[in-house]
């Protein structure tokens, strides 16, 4: 069995040195994330206008939410702009592609709980997962935008929590089925964009993790029990 | 509310326990899976004392394995995102259990208050090392005399000595009064500070110490690779297992030579938990870690406080206090076997 000492060596060697944000491999990969970031918040604030439509009483507060979004979209714009970035764009459109594509199906046929738990349970809780992962190993521009960011984001994923679980019982097994067709798209989402992450160093494992710790909060605020959870959240880990 | 945190002693057994607690996709993944699960809060419990005093505490089960400790931002996250979780749950009083209290003060976790948007709370947390060195203590007081050592002439090795229970064993020991002390420990610096806090005890190497000594406390892990010869040792020779994990019975433990089980204590009645160490335990119902039962007593006692923490803090006056609440609220530490002191009588 390893040992303490063994663990305690390799530790030394880790730590969180900042990655040198000047660097060609550097933005490279940020040319990606960002672009990622982006998009991400460009098609969250089309969500929660389209959520609007299917719940016309909440449309006025789902297009605050939605103006936030393209704030941040700005302040992400910014922080490419810092670094003399261009963002990658169609790298970015293609990524959200089977999100995107799952959502509008969703949207068509009326499933106000796929639309939120796409966007604003899974969506929300992995940005804020990777924004509080981004924020210690950010160039001092970025971190200052992103830690802005990242309060606002909690209101939303609030939001979509609040409402399901105000409709669980109702909408338990479309957010179940919907779990299972969105889940596992985060995780290889995720695969597809690790070795961009690590450039920025930011550990894969930890991404993952910290999403899963996330979701698992808001799956636990919206009602379910853990060993639910425990069965929900798998079928990112194991599909 | 009090909490625990724990972990499962290997892979194997953390999957067997998932099955067993209704997590079959747990108990299916690999290792990769159980490295990025979130921490779970099991079950809670409701503990009656012996004064009748009623508390209501809760397990959580930090996803940590030891097959993890080589990879240090893993063991690191899964300390804090458990600690995280005890506190987003408002539990007052949280015991950190087996590998998660080494790690948290040997990875220096001190300097990680904040994690993702949560600032930890240092006030609900403790090691329950005060616990765990008064509970030593009287394992030695109460077992040496039944092996017939005589404590006031006995030489007493205290391996680790320069730790945090175990310089707190050393400070009570020598206030006891016993023969000698023999202080073991790698660093020299610290053990001389100890050496001269104490105004007194011999610094001794290992393999000098043991075949020295009456009484050996053991509140370090045992170095790979040690070979001693138990013929080597003193008969009768006390050991108390005070180390995590334990494994010095099956290293020594022989004739003459009595191991116990260090820092374990026993509670007056059944608790009604599924969850707890089962595999380490002999009556796991019973039985727990005395830095678990700290928590309890902290909660017992209404004190809401980070009672034992950081390194080298821990009081004689502490010690008294906590001991006399683990008697009061019905815990006794653990003893020598009774069925290998009754071959001790046969001889």
């Amino acid at each position: 069995m390893a040992t303490l000492d063994t663990a305690a060596a390799s530790a030394t060697l880790e730590g969180s040195a900042l990655p040198d944000f000047a660097s060609a491999t550097y933005k490279d990969a940020y040319s990606r994330i960002n672009a990622i970031v982006i998009e991400g918040e460009q098609e969250a604030h089309d969500n929660y206008i389209a959520i609007g439509s299917l719940i016309p009483e909440q449309a006025e507060e789902l297009t605050k939410l939605a103006r936030m979004e393209l704030k941040h979209k700005k302040g992400f714009t910014a922080c490419a702009a810092n670094l003399g970035v261009e963002a990658d764009m169609a790298f970015a459109k293609q990524f959200f592609t089977p999100l995107h594509d799952n959502f509008q199906v969703a949207l068509a046929e009326g499933k106000v709980t796929t639309c939120l738990l796409i966007q604003a349970i899974l969506i929300e809780a992995f940005a804020i997962s990777a924004y509080h992962i981004y924020i210690p190993v950010s160039d001092p521009f970025a971190r200052k935008i992103t830690e802005g960011v990242v309060k606002d984001e909690y209101t939303h994923l609030n939001y979509g929590q609040e409402w399901l679980k105000a409709n669980l019982e109702s909408v338990r097994e479309e957010l179940e089925q919907a779990n299972r067709d969105n889940l596992p798209l985060v995780r290889k989402m995720l695969e597809q964009v690790a070795d961009d992450a690590a450039a920025l160093h930011m550990d894969k494992e930890d991404l993952m993790a910290d999403f899963m710790t996330s979701y698992q909060e808001a799956l636990i605020e919206i009602g379910f029990t853990s060993r639910e959870i425990a069965r929900l959240a798998t079928a990112a880990l194991l599909g | 509310m009090f909490g625990l945190i724990g972990h499962s002693t290997s892979l194997d057994e953390a999957r067997s326990k998932a099955l067993a607690l209704g997590y079959p996709e747990y108990a299916e993944g690999d290792f990769d899976m159980w490295c990025v699960a979130p921490p779970q809060l099991v079950e809670t419990v409701h503990v009656t004392s012996r004064t009748g005093q009623v508390i209501e505490g809760a397990y959580i089960d930090s996803v940590f394995v030891p097959e993890m400790l080589s990879r240090f931002k893993t063991a690191r996250r899964k300390v804090l995102s458990a600690m995280e979780l005890a506190q987003k749950n408002d539990i007052a009083i949280t015991a950190l259990g087996g590998f998660t209290s080494i790690i948290f003060e040997n990875f220096n976790l001190l300097k990680e208050q904040h994690i993702r948007g949560t600032t930890l709370e240092w006030e609900r947390f403790t090691t329950g090392n005060t616990h765990t060195a008064w509970v030593i203590c009287q394992q030695v007081e109460r077992n040496a005399p039944l092996l017939g050592i005589d404590l006031a002439k006995a030489k007493v090795a205290v391996v680790g000595a320069t730790g945090d229970i175990g310089s707190a064993v050393c400070r009570w020991l020598q206030r006891t009064g016993v023969g000698e002390l023999l202080l073991v420990a790698r660093q020299q610096q610290r053990l001389q500070e100890l050496q001269s806090d104490l105004g007194g005890g011999r610094i001794l190497p290992l393999e000098e110490a043991l075949p020295e000594a009456d009484v050996v406390v053991w509140v370090a892990s045992l170095p790979q690779g040690l070979a001693i010869d138990p013929a080597s040792l003193k008969k009768p020779c006390l050991m108390i297992d005070g180390g995590y994990p334990k494994n010095l019975d099956s290293k020594f433990a022989g004739e003459g030579v009595y191991v116990v089980k260090g820092g374990i204590v026993e509670f007056w009645q059944d608790l009604g938990w599924q969850m707890m160490e089962v595999a380490e335990m002999e009556n796991p119902r019973r039985q727990l870690f005395a830095c678990f039962a700290e928590a309890m007593l902290l909660e017992f006692e209404g004190i809401h406080t980070n009672f034992s923490w950081g390194r080298n803090n821990i009081t004689l006056e502490a010690m008294e206090l906590i001991g006399g609440a683990s008697l009061r609220h019905g815990f006794q530490a653990l003893g020598l076997d009774p069925a290998r002191l009754g071959q001790l009588a046969a001889v």
